[in-house]
């Protein structure tokens, strides 16, 4: 006899598809990823019309995610079949609709046969190949829209449930329990509806990150008048100097930019005070440079160092000069005036003018550990073994540590500098941001001055202890420097 | 009336050293499958049988071919009447296999991608170090550890 088919699925019209239509954060960060495809597996949560349900794991940690909705839903409103979030920008359609003005919500039934019926039309242009108009891929993203943006792929969605055992206190699955140990967030975001998400209305994640997106802080000036420079953070190796100015150039007159590529950061100096601003202003929250999200701020003021009696070249190595953005090769280069070993000490090429430039007015701290040859390893007699710079410039060092008197050290508090590496962390993992206004890396040089209003969390510990400014101190700097006193 | 056959079990000798346990199994047996459902999971209510049934198998295993302690008539006078599983048993003499908890954790043709439950692999090359397996409960059936 032959076998009839239940549902002959052609005629019905169910979707079938090939591949799902997800986001980066829903796919997971594993390269290797094993999908399970299953035919008119579900009903799609919005239109309620079978379709292709695919399932995987998204990576080590995560829970196994599935497609909720049907492909022609997600293909309206340009979301990811998973999370609901828009693809490009992966923001709530609501933050998405609202940023970029899009209404498209007149067009779409809401209820019961009519959005049948819409979706199943919507679904047979489409494979008939009529061009239907989809109007996200012609709007042209706007400063709003690209603040807000991910830029990142977001893990933390792909986790395990909260175990509602646990929560009332009753799970016996022990150590095998596949789900989260963890009390649930509630509070206004917690709840939320697939459509209302969907649809673009009343959505409480849209409206928090609304209200946030009309109150982002933007860049203050600093007081000091003559800083032109701006720091750019986040850097990686695909931006390079060209994408900087090619960013920069449209605000002002780009005097210089230097890239500190060791600390993955970058100085764009303008010859003007107003060019400088006006880049500030209007590229605070939004720079984004192949798609890597860089954080901006304004470079450090120069500030009096009260140091006493400093040998010349000392002062000078532990000064940073020239607002504090001149490259360390520079700065070796000044130390290496005054020892007539210096080998292969640059590791950038120093420009030649230096030299004949008389040394730059002292600054009394240095803004950046590699600003300071002591922080980057640099030998001084009183540390042994302390070669452990990874900048070969110090290597010169070591063999004429006459230069640099012991006395220096204890006045300031000098402790033992770290290897490199490890003062790089509390620079750039915590930025509290809305501090960043004007003196962001706290240096502890052996300059302790007066501790300054700055961001308490960048400082690498300060031996002196009438630093108030040194709370949250990592951990290793705080295991490994200790003072000289 | 023809003579009716009727199939009487004659049981070997050496079966009244080994009848208390299998009794004593038997009885656990049916006391698993009697087992009410409460608080435990869909999948949790049928773990005791698997393990019951793995127990019943591995004694006799273990008196035939490890300790040699009954007679070939015997074991397979066992295995014919059920008391123990044959084709398990047969699992159990590959290398590899000494400790297999149920024919159904080594399948492929039950899992999805043609593998095999998550028991099967070694403690060492799995993330989550505690797990049951969802078919039989089985915390680890491999041989290494």
């Amino acid at each position: 006899m032959a076998h009839r088919l239940l549902r002959d699925h052609e005629a019905d019209g169910w979707e079938r598809s090939d591949f799902p239509i997800i986001c980066e954060s829903c796919l997971g960060d594993n390269p290797y990823v094993r999908m399970t495809k299953a035919d008119y597996d579900k009903e799609c949560k919005i239109c309620t019309r079978p379709f292709t349900v695919f399932r995987w794991r998204p990576g080590r940690d995560a829970r196994y995610k599935k497609t909720e909705l049907c492909q022609t839903c997600s293909k309206l409103k340009n979301v990811c079949q998973v999370c609901l979030l828009d693809l490009e920008y992966g923001l709530p359609v609501q933050v998405r609709d609202t940023a970029l003005s899009i209404n498209s919500n007149d067009t779409i039934p809401k209820s019961d046969v009519n959005r049948e019926y819409f979706a199943e039309e919507h679904d047979r242009r489409a494979r008939a190949g009529l061009d239907y108009e989809s109007s996200y891929g012609k709007v042209r993203p706007n400063d709003t829209i690209l603040k807000l943006q991910r830029t990142t792929p977001y893990y933390k969605r792909n986790r395990a449930h909260i175990c509602s055992f646990y929560v009332r206190g009753e799970c016996t699955r022990g150590a095998e329990c596949p789900y989260r140990h963890e009390m649930p967030e509630t509070g206004e975001l917690s709840q939320q509806n697939i459509k209302d998400r969907y649809y673009g209305v009343n959505d409480p994640v849209a409206l928090k990150l609304l209200n946030k997106a009309g109150e982002m802080p933007s860049l203050e000036a600093p007081e000091d008048e003559s800083i032109k420079t701006l720091y750019v953070g986040g850097l990686d190796k695909r931006v390079t100097e060209q994408d900087l100015r090619d960013n920069f150039y449209a605000h002002g007159e780009i005097e210089s930019i230097k890239m500190v590529l060791d600390k993955a950061c970058a100085f764009v100096t303008y010859t003007t005070r107003e060019g400088a601003e006006k880049a500030a202003e209007e590229l605070s929250n939004k720079l984004v440079i192949k798609g890597l999200r860089l954080k901006l701020m304004w470079g450090k003021p120069q500030a009096p160092r009260p140091e006493s009696e400093t040998s010349e070249g000392a002062r000078q190595q532990a000064a940073v000069a020239h607002s504090g953005m001149l490259p360390r090769a520079v700065i070796s280069q000044q130390q290496n005036q005054f020892q007539p070993s210096g080998p292969g000490v640059q590791d950038q090429a120093p420009p030649m003018q230096y030299f004949n430039i008389p040394p730059p007015p002292q600054l009394d701290r240095a803004f950046y550990p590699s600003m300071d040859p002591q922080r980057m390893g640099a030998l001084v007699p009183s540390h042994d073994g302390e070669n452990k710079s990874g900048s070969e410039k110090h290597q010169g060092m070591p063999p004429a540590p006459g230069q640099y008197p012991h006395q220096h050290y204890p006045p300031y508090g000098y402790m033992q500098p770290m290897p490199p590496y490890q003062l790089y962390p509390p620079y750039h993992s915590a930025m509290p941001p809305p501090q960043m206004s004007s003196q962001h890396y706290q240096h502890s040089g052996p300059l302790r001055p007066p501790p300054l209003v700055s961001a308490p969390l960048t400082s690498a510990p300060p031996a002196s202890t009438s630093s108030g400014s040194a709370p949250a101190v990592p951990g290793p700097s705080a295991a490994s420097e200790s003072s000289h006193q | 009336m023809p003579k009716v056959k009727t199939n009487r079990v004659k049981y070997p000798e050496g079966w009244e050293l080994i009848e208390p346990t299998l009794r004593e199994l038997q009885a656990k047996m049916r006391e698993a499958e009697n087992d009410p459902h409460d608080g435990k999971r869909k999948c949790e209510t049928l773990w005791p049988i698997f393990k019951i049934a793995h127990q019943k198998s591995r004694y006799i295993f273990d008196l035939y071919y490890r300790r040699q302690e009954i007679s070939k008539e015997l074991y397979e006078f066992c295995l014919d009447q059920g008391y123990a599983d044959r084709n398990l048993i047969a699992k159990w003499k590959k290398p590899g296999y000494e400790r297999l908890c149920c024919l159904r954790c080594m399948q492929p043709r039950d899992h999805n991608f043609a593998t095999t439950c998550v028991c099967r692999v070694p403690k060492h090359l799995r993330e989550e170090k505690v797990i049951e397996c969802v078919h039989c409960g089985c915390r680890g059936c491999v041989s290494g550890d």
